[in-house]
């Protein structure tokens, strides 16, 4: 026995109990504490937004509720913006387009790269391998404001989804590390015998590949999109403080854009409220991802 | 001889690359991009007067002769003159890039050997409180939004409602003086942020070094931990290490300090990027996207160089 | 019989894992006397690099720990010396050398300046000192051309090589104690013989004591004097080599014995395998750890765990396999 399979199972558990990844995996993250906590705080946006989205609150995101520059009061929580708008509705509001962009970009770019990293790595060393791996090396390769800046140009005739642009530039260069990932796994899991079996059996090989394959790499893609998300809602923000965002709507990002002014002028009830909003979202998120990680990784060497 | 041939190859190579990132940008940005024609003509032009605009622009020819052109461009590293400003782009180049590098600079340096730093002490005391302690730094650190790093930072160090030592934005150097007032802040967001992420990283590859069975026999022979640490892992690490410096420095140089840039109004690479970006400035982006890619294929070489003189195992084939 | 160079009294190892603490090995007591060779025989994952690794403090902690025991050497415990005093005897009085000499050595430097570096250290050697004796020891290993080799880096050498750079470097302060965990296991047949030949020869020409870490034992017969035999973290047996041969009195040692073909005169259609399989250490029976397997067990194995004797020649079970 060697020493990295020693590492990956020290006393012999795989065989004495024969659980699932999943379970095993859900049986260490119940354990970890941190993830638990990070879970519920994530869980708690997602509720906020949900409530957004269903229309419970902050439905006055947009209404001039008040005078310029309200303080912190009972009407106004965090106080009012320059135009009177509240804040702490514009916050909370805030957190739905957060969710709606982590969600569609985390999901539309994990899926992408798991079907083209599925198709690289089974045909890897095949042209369509060699293209895809040429596609990746190119997304990678151009700065990306400019990759969003340019795809905002390109749609910018097509209204209907202009104003995904952002989206769509985002799903297009965040596809590429899960492509990586799934790629590599592929490459590993196609010398399986289970595999074989299947070529045999004269199985359709993209039924090999998306039914026998690529549901054997779900504890990578479900890391990797929680990374994504975290990805996504940190470069809204930006983007949208850019001008290169989210419009005709309110985000974290939209909101520090209007606090860079302020704050010069000792107002700092806009950007405090975005920052700790944001910050929150992002470290649960972080968090959870982590221990995600930690619980399906099969080899937890590096930790 | 042996290392130029193997450049050439190298080089050679990154063709596909620059293609690829070449017309793929050409494509979003010129062939679906906006027409500029009537942002330059006056008012009520006339049909000739459209007609010299949109051949100064290039819009008569083909597409095919438009990329062409473009990649004759790029080949004899010439691209012509800003659209807003009519600055030959050459020279904008060699006026900002210095900038944008002296703005990076301190803070790339900075990030990445606290970075190593950190990371070995992270990895040295691994499970231990000094470990927790800087890990869970760094997981905050890399939840902290870049944009609100930099206007905190700018609050708290450069305005009258905090500390007031530093300017608040702009960039006008005439002395080292001006040069440490100016990029302080700039420096010390980008460390802030870079620094989580870069000692997660860095301790991960360390981490993984120490399992090593090479480790393991350097301590049966009683080799200190100052030395196995700071010498034998870090040696073995260097691949890693050198491939995540290197791949970011076109970013860098190029259009990393954007937002700082912008932010600050410091008036380098990045800013100028932005302001293209935001004018549609199509030569600019067309001159950046070119470089980067440039810059890519050539880090790649030199990185490649790198590893032999790191690791002995790799042989330049 | 002289003064034991080494006193292994009740050690035990834990390793805490993810389900909870393993003793990875279990009240292990044994001496080591001057100059002789020793072979440490047990199937995989009995504890056998583990014991050879906390001999000289390198059990990884966390999540390893000595949880009990004394290991006495040259007057001093190393169960638990200051990670500075170990670090003194590492590689200068007791040496170790591994199974994997693909990896074993550090990739990024030359062998003559991994071996340069422990004269140096243990030594006191100058650069030029070192590199002399790093070259004159690689010859005594018989590596060919060693002036030229000791620039080289370890992938420029064969695995047998290796292991040699590795023996050489390991004996280069002449230590008084070499455990060598499996150190042919992953070599081709022929280099394994060579291999051990030249531990055998070096062993007399340096004076030293040599513990041998192995599964095979074929090479137990061969090169060693004594042997003990591991089985789940705990001595089931240790004898001096033709006693054990001859007549194993463990029931453990007779199967593993009888498991191997070329010592058995008759030739069996099905090698005899022993049946069912090593508990694991999360789930330890209270009796004896083989009764489970073993064929001799009373009811008593079952409850109660047999020790092993003070005797050179004890097996730990209540009852053992008759003379
Ligand atoms: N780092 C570790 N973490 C947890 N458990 C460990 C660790 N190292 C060893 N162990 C446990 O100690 C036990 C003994 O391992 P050891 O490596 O000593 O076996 P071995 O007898 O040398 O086997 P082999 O013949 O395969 O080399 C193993 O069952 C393993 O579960
Ligand atoms: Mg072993």
């Amino acid at each position: 026995m060697n020493a990295a399979a020693e590492e990956l199972d020290p006393v012999g558990l795989s065989d004495a109990a024969p659980e699932s990844l999943w379970t095993k995996g859900l049986y260490k993250f119940r354990r970890d504490r941190v993830g638990m906590w990070s879970f519920a705080v994530v869980l708690l946006y997602v509720g906020i937004a949900l409530g957004v989205w269903l229309g419970f609150w902050a439905t006055g995101w947009a209404d001039l509720a008040g005078g310029k520059w309200e303080p912190v009061s009972g009407a106004h929580w965090f106080g009012t913006n320059i135009i009177g708008q509240d804040i702490f509705d514009r916050a909370i509001y805030s957190t739905k387009t957060s969710f709606e962009v982590g969600l569609v970009v985390a999901v539309l770019a994990t899926a992408l790269g798991a079907i083209l990293g599925a198709i690289a790595g089974f045909f890897s060393g095949s042209w369509l391998d060699e293209l895809i791996l040429w596609l990746m090396g190119v997304l990678d390769s151009i700065p990306f404001l400019l990759f969003v800046a340019a795809i905002a140009y390109t749609l910018q005739s097509i209204p209907e989804i202009s104003k995904y642009s952002m989206h769509i530039a985002m799903i297009v260069t965040f596809w590429i590390t899960a492509g990586r990932l799934v790629r590599g796994e592929v490459i590993k899991l196609k010398e399986m015998e289970y595999v074989d079996a299947a070529h045999a059996l004269g199985v359709p090989e993209y039924t090999i590949i998306f039914r026998h394959i690529l549901p054997n790499t779900a504890h990578i893609l479900l890391v990797q999109a929680t990374i994504t998300f975290v990805a996504a809602i940190k470069s809204e923000v930006i983007l949208s403080f850019l001008g290169l965002g989210v419009k005709d709507s309110m985000s974290w990002g939209l909101m520090i854009s209007e606090s860079s002014q302020e704050v010069l002028a000792g107002f700092f009830n806009n950007f405090l409220a975005a920052s700790v909003l944001l910050f929150g979202l992002v470290m649960a998120f972080n968090l959870f991802s982590d221990a995600l990680q930690d619980a399906l990784d099969p080899r937890t060497v590096a930790d | 001889m042996e290392l130029f041939s193997y450049s050439l190859r190298k080089l050679a190579t990154g063709i596909p690359l620059i293609i690829g990132v070449t017309l793929v940008s050409f494509l979003l940005m010129v062939y679906f991009g906006p027409d500029k024609t009537f942002e330059l003509v006056g008012k009520n032009p006339t049909q000739e007067q459209i007609d010299e605009i949109r051949a100064q622009l290039g819009y008569d020819q083909p597409m095919v002769v438009r990329y062409l052109d473009y990649l004759r461009e790029i080949v004899t590293l010439d691209f012509g003159n800003s659209e807003s400003t009519g600055e030959r782009i050459n020279a904008l180049l060699a006026r900002t890039i210095p900038v944008s590098i002296a703005v990076a600079l301190p803070g790339f340096i900075l990030g990445n050997l606290l970075g190593v730093g950190l990371g070995l002490l992270a990895a040295f005391y691994r499970g231990r409180w000094p470990d927790k302690m800087i890990m869970g730094s760094a997981a905050i650190g890399m939840s902290i939004s870049f944009l609100i790093v930099i206007i905190a930072f700018q609050i708290i160090l450069s305005s009258s409602y905090g500390l007031n030592l530093f300017p608040v934005r702009g960039w006008s150097v005439d002395s080292f003086g001006d040069y440490v007032s100016y990029v302080t802040v700039p420096t010390l967001a980008t460390v802030f942020v870079a620094l989580g992420y870069n000692t997660r990283f860095y301790r991960s590859v360390i981490v993984e070094e120490t399992t090593r069975d090479h480790v393991r026999t350097a301590r049966a022979f009683g080799v200190p931990s100052l030395q196995l640490y700071c010498k034998l892992i870090l040696k073995n690490c260097l691949i890693p290490i050198i491939t995540r410096i290197m791949f970011s420095i076109p970013f860098v140089v190029i259009s990393g300090s954007l937002l700082i840039e912008s932010y600050f109004g410091i008036p380098g690479i990045g800013k100028v990027t932005y302001d293209a970006i935001i004018t549609g400035d199509q030569p600019i982006l067309k001159a950046v996207v070119a470089l980067t890619a440039i810059m890519l294929v050539v880090v790649q070489l030199l990185t490649d160089i790198m590893y032999r003189w790191v690791d002995p195992r790799v042989s330049l084939k | 019989m002289a003064e034991p160079l080494l006193r292994v009294r009740d050690l035990a190892i834990e390793f805490d894992t993810q389900y909870g603490t393993v003793r990875a090995v279990d009240g292990v007591s044994f001496d080591i006397y001057p100059e002789e060779t020793v072979g440490l025989v047990g199937e995989s994952g009995c504890g056998k690099t583990v014991t050879g690794l906390s001999l000289l403090g390198l059990i990884p902690k966390p999540p390893g720990r000595i949880a009990a025991g004394s290991i006495e050497f040259g007057g001093r415990d190393l169960a638990t010396a200051s990670e500075e005093e170990l670090r003194t005897i590492r590689g200068s009085e007791i040496s170790m050398i591994f199974q994997e000499p693909m990896t074993a050595l550090n990739p990024v430097f030359t062998i003559g300046n991994q071996m340069a570096d422990v004269l140096a250290r243990h030594k006191g050697l100058t650069d030029s000192q070192a590199r002399t004796e790093a070259i004159e020891m690689l010859g005594r290993v018989g590596i060919p051309s060693p002036a030229r080799r000791v620039d080289e880096y370890p992938h420029q050498l064969s695995g047998g090589q290796r292991q040699r750079v590795m023996i050489a470097m390991a004996l280069s302060c002449n230590p008084k104690l070499l455990i060598a965990d499996e150190p042919t296991t992953a070599l081709d047949v022929t280099t394994q013989a060579q291999v051990l030949e030249q531990i055998n020869k070096l062993q007399e020409e340096f004076r030293m004591a040599v513990i041998l870490i192995t599964h095979d034992l074929g090479v137990v017969a061969e090169t060693c004097q004594r042997a003990l035999v591991m089985y789940c973290g705990k001595v089931a047996e240790q004898a001096p080599i033709e006693e054990l041969f001859a007549q194993p009195r463990h029931p453990y040692t007779a199967g593993l014995l009888s498991s191997i073909p070329r010592i058995r005169e008759d030739r069996p259609e099905h090698l005899p395998i022993i049946a069912g399989r090593v508990p694991d250490l999360l789930h330890l029976p209270a009796g004896c750890r083989f009764a489970a397997r073993c064929e001799r067990a009373l009811d008593r194995c079952q409850t109660e765990q047999p020790e092993l004797g003070e005797k050179t020649a004890s097996a730990a079970c209540f009852n053992p396999v008759p003379v």
